[in-house]
């Protein structure tokens, strides 16, 4: 009974923020309170009419998709590499694959920031792209080695058996068998390049806000309701393609 | 040996090599260049940023303050997440994914996002100091913004479902006739929890603990929004350092002398899970 009791307490603590912002988005006041006083829909009127918050939207939208573009290529590549292959060297390299995941994103923005001062991508799209793609990568990666791991390599091998080239037994066989995984692999990055912060912050140039950018800068200041409003948007981006998503993600990180 | 496969790998090393490994050692390369206000980077060599980081008081100071911020943090995860992942590994079907959504709703909001719910609620008139003040439980708000405080209260939020997961796991390995096989010898609840979940669960409880940890003391957002000047942490440090002050000679011996932390706790915690396997 007891236990019960905690876990709806800590449950309640972890939903806290997310039922605040989105409370908060409805407010009639002229600053985000909770419990929100009134009912408006006016802050996401606001957020759809404000130029800085469409173009940090779009910005973020391009950066994303070509970050993912990228991760992708790359991702799908490393999967079969990996869950196929059989390398020296190849546990090392799965780890060093898979570890933007939980690396410092402070430490590797500060080293991206000197680096790229040094070689002329400071402050630069292409720059930023080539930073997200390193962050988004391994989810592709665990998300296509899932898909590959659920279907019997025997298929390739008959595909090869007949006659089909390597690139024809990819495109005809594996690919087709291994695209939810990608599809899903392709999303997951999405999400995390547009919700990235922090290697933005330091690569962005003058005039180059992602939303994330905008939202937290708008914190350092003063906040109006329209903050949670736009954040209630990415809440619920999150919560419609993400979860699935996510469940699936942990499953593969579990076996 | 062929080496099959290694060709397939071959692109996303390049890619990591110039855009992650190559930055990280051009940071470490400058990490030990001098640094003169006004003239930038020099090129004579020195480990004055290190030393500096641990002699000057100050900087201790947010050493100091960084790793007492990642021991509460993970100390209040291991408490909070034993209930959540007791009550977990409880529940079967709906009510477990159910429970499992809440668990893992924190990693589906963008920090920045999330942080900002947390600003709303911790202010001096926010939500729980004038419930607190109604209810005449204190008299004057808490201070959560700008305090360790507030920053643990957010940051355990975000890196409690790291440890549920991980706990989740440990205690759902643990064979259900051995509690049976315990309580039919007559054991209490209390000495099966002390006794039988406890050791079981340790793999997950390290696991847990050092991947919290070491997120606590890597975090930037929730201590900069929250946290602000006033409470400085290494992460804060180094965006200081690099974005503001461009004393980049600086900020990469802060950043080393982190990730340096985090490598040492991981090949200890591998060490003891290696051990724990090997009894």
């Amino acid at each position: 009974m007891i236990l019960w009791l905690i876990v709806a307490l800590v449950g309640l603590y972890l939903m806290a923020p997310v039922l605040v912002v989105i409370a908060t988005s409805f407010t009639a006041t002229a600053y985000p309170v909770f419990p929100p006083q009134g009912f408006t829909w006016r802050w996401f009127g606001e957020v759809l009419a404000s130029p800085e918050y469409l173009a940090a939207m779009r910005f973020s939208t391009a950066l994303a998709a070509a970050s993912t573009a990228i991760a992708t290529v790359l991702g799908t590549l490393a999967a079969l590499g990996l869950v196929r292959g059989r390398f020296r060297g190849q546990t090392a390299i799965s780890a060093l694959f898979l570890s933007p995941i939980f690396f410092p994103a402070i430490v590797l923005g500060l080293a991206l920031l000197i680096f790229f001062n040094w070689v002329g991508l400071a402050g630069t799209f292409p720059g930023m792209v080539a930073a997200h793609a390193v962050l988004t990568t391994p989810f592709v990666i665990r998300m296509v080695s899932a898909s590959l791991a659920e279907f019997d390599p025997a298929v390739e091998e008959a595909a090869k058996n007949l006659g089909a080239s390597a690139m024809r037994t990819f495109f005809l066989v594996t690919l087709p068998l291994i695209r939810p995984g990608v599809v899903a692999g392709a999303v997951f990055a999405f999400i995390i390049s547009f919700d990235e912060l922090v290697v933005s912050l330091f690569l962005a140039g003058p005039g180059m806000q992602t939303l994330p950018i905008r939202i937290f800068t708008s914190l350092e200041y003063s906040s109006r309701p329209s903050v949670s409003a736009v954040s209630t948007l990415l809440i619920l981006v999150w919560l419609v393609v993400g979860v699935p998503l996510y469940r699936r993600f942990l499953d593969v990180r579990h076996t | 040996m062929r080496q099959k496969g290694a060709a397939l790998v071959l692109p996303n090393f390049a890619w990591l090599a110039l855009f992650m490994l190559g930055p990280l050692i051009t940071l470490f390369v400058i990490s030990f260049r001098t640094y003169e206000a006004g003239r930038g980077i020099q090129d004579a060599w020195t480990i004055a940023h290190y030393v500096a980081f641990v002699a000057d008081p100050y900087h201790l100071g947010i050493l100091l303050r960084t790793l007492r911020l990642g021991i509460e943090v993970t100390a209040w995860c291991l408490v909070l997440g034993f209930p959540m992942a007791y009550g977990l590994s409880r529940l079967r079907g709906t009510p477990r994914a159910l429970l499992y959504f809440v668990v893992l709703l924190p990693l589906l909001t963008s920090a920045v996002v999330r942080t900002f719910g947390w600003m709303i609620v911790l202010s001096n008139n926010g939500f729980i100091n004038r419930t607190l003040i109604d209810l005449g439980v204190i008299d004057s708000p808490i201070r959560f913004m700008y305090s360790m405080l507030g920053i643990v209260v957010a940051l355990v939020q975000v890196l409690l479902p790291f440890m549920v997961l991980a706990l989740d796991a440990a205690l759902l390995n643990i064979d259900p006739r051995v509690y049976e096989a315990a309580r039919n010898l007559g054991a209490s609840r209390l000495r099966v929890f002390l006794q039988i979940t406890l050791p079981l669960s340790l793999p997950g409880i390290l696991s847990g603990s050092v991947l919290v940890f070491t997120l606590a003391i890597s975090a930037f957002v929730t201590p900069s929004l929250i946290g602000g000047p006033r409470v400085p942490v290494m992460a804060t440090l180094i965006y200081q350092q690099g974005m503001s002050l461009l004393n980049w000679p600086f900020g990469g011996a802060i950043a080393f002398v982190m990730l340096a932390t985090v490598v040492v706790l991981f090949l200890i915690a591998m060490r003891l899970a290696r051990q724990e396997r090997g009894t």
